[in-house]
């Protein structure tokens, strides 16, 4: 390991940043994929992939992924919360992993709802 | 790949203990199986601050709380809460006393509440990497202050900032740094004092087990600043996991290149060594510490000259404690000024406690100063266990000192907590709850610093033996009243005379104690009562030291073991005239103290062993009684026949006394008869009892009033000596408006009308007030007339004095109870009573009987509609019921004031004794008076000394163990009391207690744990 200089620390605080933003919960948004039995069975772990696929291959450290069970509407799975900070909640519905890959670029990264996917606005807690 | 969710799992010493490694492997494992190991990552991590939860483990990123966990709930846990998305709710944590699981770690009490700082990355990072300290701003101070600030202005900042020694002795860190740095001589060095040795003190190992760079940066910066490179770090060798974690932690910074040469490129040279110190408590004493590095035997040596100018190799020397350390990067980045608004006036900052002892959430905290020690023990610590009641808590270890409830809304920080007697110390703060035993666990710290006293000092060395030998002394009921002075003017006398912390803080165990605790010691050495029912010397059994009759209940409850009833009954006559009525009603101290119910465990019913005796000796129609005295000419008259009248009664006729009772009512008995409902006190069974005292000679002239019918000057002509015992049977008035109505009616007065089977009006809506056992007993009563009743309760329910069964049975019999809510006037229309008007009430500041002050709520009134009011808030003497002569001296409240050693009032043969000396009391209390009374009545007819000699407890005779089989021994339990059905109880004043049968008495009484054996034991041994 090389001695560092003291602007190596941020460099190295940038590598691991994503992890710590999930420990802090506080990323700038947070991504949510129902994977109750309901959103497995539809395919809800394909849509993880793909979002995780996005992730690192974007080299994105400021959003937090991470699911939740069953959001009540199973016929219309697999499904996405997004949670940009400061905004309303959007649920996006009947989702594919192509689908979930344009909310990501769209919504997540542009800020923009994807509102032909998009069930509607509401924020629902984990528990 | 990125994470979805990490797990971190707690690895501090605690949590591995409980066997957290072999959840985490089968979490590993678990993980691995289902296929998520690129999605969950697992963070082994320091103290959560819980640690009496562990194995913790805490999912993020939405901070789900897991606690207590076993291997076995790995699987579920992983498929429900990592595949499918639905946390666990089995495993969550749930405050003491509520049913439902708080899911997030944030919203845990515990937790919420707390303000970290030293503590920033417990739980947040894995202590192995180093790369996790670095993204959490790690290292970035002392980035800051090598290449941006000089040396003095990081003295500078520390000094605004306010920062004060966490060690304990709060000295301001900014100036020992400056004092240091402008020390002549080199090179210099710093230290990091870690030999943390305070009993149930864990604070400096959970820093260092969770965040071990956050203390290596501070030295870092620390050394800059005061121009040391070399610094040392103190750990005892007891904290094997803290000096592994920082062993780690040193050679990962090394090869950052952020201790060691050129640090940062910035051309400071700084690095650490771990010594291991072998555990000596003096080792916390700063002169002792680097003797010890230097290896020397660690003493003290007298300071001046400071180490600052004279430390270890002789060099310039700045030491602070591990806490302190891990401070200083925060200020670095955040800045004095931030720091400084956080605390109060004189201490600035954070402060982390491990909170242990009698504590429902025992763990690590770190909280801003000046919060209140009720918000620490009662917020975050989540209260005592089992609903004791809080008696103290003691900051600073073996140098500290205790503070009593009333002190708890004090705010904490150095110099309040030095105000009262206690210090700040290192962190360590132990609660206490009522049954401990102040002199036990003075004798306890004592007996620590004895032992660790490095023995240099005189003082220290010869004087902690002798201080040691007096508290020894006293909890064996040996002391003596000069002992006190001997213990206060030796504490401060060592205090004076010792060179080092060590000795100059022994005796603040012993000094804080007597200064909030004298009457304590004063029950010990006077009375040789210890009240916390500790003292093994003293108190022989919990129970038989409670019991204000001195009851051999091992005794008799292991003849009841062993099938010899009537035996069992021959030691409860010795010390009770009247178990029939004890049996039924009597609050049972016995137990509360029972060793076999603490920590959540049955207390051995006492109460109902002792009825079981009675109703046994009654229903055999034996008549077992001790044997009385011969007859003696000399004549005793008694005014009143309750508890307190009978039971002197009882005493004197068994001394060969003749004596006769006054009872201005047509029956005997007093209370027992017109206060207690037959429903818990059948008539009958009273009236057994009565007859029996009567066997032996006692006469009761009831429907004679003394003062109306008879003149008390009368009786002192004619009688040797006279007892007053007319009790309290006047009920207070709540002194609101409209209390005059004629529907308002004591509860005392009612229950007395009652029982003489006299005719009482009232209407069919009944409120009464108070939380008493009278006022349970008036609804009750009134219930069973037919009435729809409700009780108004000014506090809690935790609060309210009234026995606990009592309080079930009148809600199970459809009483509604309300709390917090108290009448302020009362509306009448035409003379008629309509209703009250009520306030809520919310519970304030702690009053003298240690209960929180209710307070009314503005704005909260409504009115209740009712037709009868019946309040039952306490009572004081009929004055016109006593009788009164000028030279008897009565209180404001109408009670005769006696002299408190004898019961005598000093003129004519006259005594008094009972409620109406005491005021208010339980039925044993009253007797345990009348046996008094009827004891100093003896020495005062046979014109012996009036005095009395205080023993302590022992057992009547020594009764054999019963020895259990496995399967008994297995099949250990409180049986449960068969009662009357809820059908069967209405409308009628039916026993509703029906009494253990043979079988269940023989089967309860095996489970006594025959305390008294084991203080036998140790009587002799010692």
């Amino acid at each position: 390991m090389a001695k560092i200089k003291p602007g190596d620390l941020d460099k190295i605080g940038e590598t691991i940043k994503r992890t710590m933003l999930l420990r802090e919960g506080t990323g700038r948004a947070k991504v949510i994929v129902h994977m109750g039995t309901c959103g497995i069975a539809a395919g809800a772990r394909t849509v993880m992939k793909a979002l995780m696929d996005e992730i690192e291959s974007r080299e994105v450290n400021d959003v937090i992924l991470t699911i939740s069970s069953c959001a009540g509407l199973c016929s219309r799975e697999p499904m996405v919360t997004v949670e940009l900070m400061g905004e309303p909640a959007v649920k996006y519905v009947d989702l594919t992993p192509e689908k979930a890959k344009r909310v990501f670029e769209e919504h997540v990264l542009g800020g923009k709802i994807v509102t032909e996917y998009a069930l509607a606005a509401g924020s629902e807690r984990t528990l | 790949m990125p994470y979805r969710a990490n797990a971190m799992i707690c690895t501090c010493t605690n949590c591995i203990s409980n066997g957290s490694l072999q959840i985490k492997d089968a979490l590993e494992a678990e993980i691995r199986r289902s296929g998520l190991e690129t999605d969950i990552l697992i963070v082994p991590t320091g103290a959560s601050g819980l640690c009496v939860r562990g194995p913790i483990l805490v999912v993020q990123p939405d901070g789900i709380f897991y606690q207590k966990l076993k291997k076995e709930d790995v699987p579920h846990l992983v498929e429900e809460h990592f595949l499918k998305g639905r946390p666990v709710k089995d495993l969550m944590y749930v405050p003491p006393g509520e049913q439902a699981p708080v899911p997030e770690l944030r919203d845990i009490p515990f937790f919420k509440d707390q303000r970290l700082i030293a503590l920033r990355n417990r739980g947040m990072i894995d202590p192995d990497k180093i790369e996790e300290y670095i993204a959490r701003d790690g290292y970035k101070a002392l980035a800051k202050a090598l290449t941006q600030m000089k040396p003095e202005q990081i003295i500078e900042e520390i000094k605004a900032s306010g920062l004060r020694g966490r060690g304990g002795a709060g000295f301001p860190t900014g100036a020992k740094w400056e004092f240091c740095r402008k020390s002549k001589g080199a090179p210099k060095y710093v230290i990091c004092n870690a030999d943390e040795g305070d009993p149930g003190a864990f604070m400096d190992r959970s820093i260092i087990e969770a965040d071990p760079h956050s203390i290596l940066e501070g030295m870092a910066i620390g050394g800059y600043a005061i121009g040391a490179s070399k610094g040392y770090i103190y750990v005892r060798i007891e904290y094997p996991l803290a000096i592994e974690r920082m062993e780690t932690a040193v050679s990962q910074a090394r090869e950052y290149g952020l201790l060691g040469e050129d640090i940062l490129g910035a051309g400071f040279d700084f690095d650490v060594e771990i010594f291991r110190g072998a555990g000596a408590f003096v080792c916390g004493e700063e002169t002792s510490l680097i003797a010890s590095i230097e290896g020397r035997p660690p003493e003290p040596r007298i300071r001046p000259p400071f180490p600052a100018e004279f430390g270890l190799w002789e060099k310039p020397t700045n030491i602070n404690n591990v806490e302190t350390w891990s401070n200083v990067p925060v200020i670095i980045n955040w800045g004095a000024k931030w720091f400084s608004e956080i605390g109060t006036e004189t201490s600035k900052g954070t402060k982390v406690f491990s909170l242990a002892g009698n504590i429902n959430n025992a763990g690590l905290v770190e909280v801003p100063m000046g919060i209140t020690l009720r918000e620490i023990v009662y917020d975050i610590g989540g209260g005592i266990p089992w609903d004791k009641k809080f008696k103290a808590v003691q900051t600073g270890g073996p140098s500290g000192g205790f503070i009593p409830s009333h002190l708890l809304d004090m705010p904490v920080d150095y110099e309040r907590l030095k105000e009262v007697g206690a210090i700040m110390g290192s962190g360590g703060m132990v609660v206490m709850d009522e049954d401990t035993c102040i002199v036990d666990i003075a004798k306890y710290f004592l007996q620590f610093t004895n032992d660790e006293s490095c023995g240099k000092c005189t003082a220290c060395r010869e004087g902690s033996e002798v201080l040691l030998k007096i508290l020894d002394k006293i909890s064996k009921g040996e002391g003596e009243e000069t002992d006190l002075i001997i213990l206060e003017e030796l504490g401060n006398a060592i205090k004076e005379a010792s060179m080092c912390g060590l000795g100059q803080t022994l005796p603040n165990p012993v000094l804080s104690t007597l200064l909030h605790f004298k009457d304590e010691y004063e029950a010990h050495i006077k009375y040789k009562r210890c009240p916390a029912a500790v003292c093994k010397g003293i108190i022989s059994s919990p129970c038989q030291h409670t019991c204000p009759l001195e009851q051999d209940v091992p005794c008799y409850v292991s003849l009841i073991a062993q099938g010899k009833f009537e035996q069992a009954i021959e030691i409860v006559k010795e010390k009770n005239p009247l178990p029939s009525v004890c049996g039924r009603v009597c609050t049972a101290t016995c137990e509360a103290k029972c060793r076999a119910g603490e920590r959540g465990g049955d207390a051995i019913s006492i109460r109902m062993l002792k009825r079981f005796l009675a109703d046994y000796e009654r229903e055999k129609g034996l008549h077992i009684m001790p044997k009385p005295k011969q007859s003696r000419p000399e004549r005793v008259a008694i005014v009143g026949s309750g508890p307190a009248g009978l039971t002197c009664a009882y005493y004197l006729a068994l001394e060969g006394y003749q004596v006769t009772i006054y009872e201005s009512l047509p029956v005997a008995g007093g209370m027992l008869t017109v206060g207690i409902p037959d429903y818990r006190l059948p008539r009958n069974i009273l009236d057994w009892e009565v007859e029996n005292i009567k066997s032996l000679g006692v006469d009761i002239k009831t429907n004679t009033t003394v003062g109306i019918d008879i003149r008390l000057q009368d009786l002192w002509s004619k009688y040797e000596a006279v007892l007053i015992a007319t009790g309290t049977h006047k009920g207070l008035k709540m002194n609101i408006e409209g209390e005059e109505s004629p529907q308002v009616i004591d509860a005392v007065d009612f229950l007395r009308s009652i029982n003489l089977g006299r005719e009482v009006e009232i209407g069919q809506r009944v409120a009464v007030i108070g939380g008493g056992d009278a006022a349970i007993d008036a609804a009750r009563v009134a219930k069973r007339l037919g009435k729809d009743v409700k009780i108004l309760y000014r506090r809690t329910r935790r609060e309210m004095p009234a026995a606990k069964e009592e309080v079930e049975g009148a809600i199970e019999e459809g009483i509604e109870i309300q709390f917090l809510v108290v009448p302020v006037r009362v509306l009448s229309e035409n003379g008629q009573l309509k209703g009250i008007e009520c306030v809520r009430m919310e519970l304030g500041d702690v009053d003298k009987s240690g209960r929180r002050r209710p307070v009314p709520i503005k704005g909260s009134e409504f009115t209740m509609d009712i037709d009868t009011l019946m309040p039952a808030i306490g009572q004081q003497p009929d004055p016109s019921a006593v009788p009164s002569d000028k030279h008897l001296k009565t209180s404001k409240a109408n009670t005769i004031e006696v002299s408190p050693d004898t019961l005598y009032s000093g003129m004519n043969g006259v005594f008094a004794g009972g409620d109406i000396v005491s005021g208010p009391s339980t039925v044993t209390s009253a007797m345990a008076q009348g046996k008094f009374a009827a004891k100093m009545i003896h020495k005062y007819i046979q014109e012996l000394p009036m005095e009395w000699e205080y023993k302590v407890t022992v057992p009547i005779a020594h009764v054999e163990a019963v020895e259990l089989t496995d399967k008994e021994l297995e099949e250990l339990q409180k049986p449960s009391m068969p009662l009357l059905s809820l059908e069967e109880r209405s409308g009628n004043f039916k026993e509703v207690e029906l009494g253990f049968t043979e079988e269940m008495a023989i089967k309860e009484a095996k489970r006594c744990l025959r305390c008294d054996l084991e203080m036998e034991e140790e009587g002799t041994t010692s």
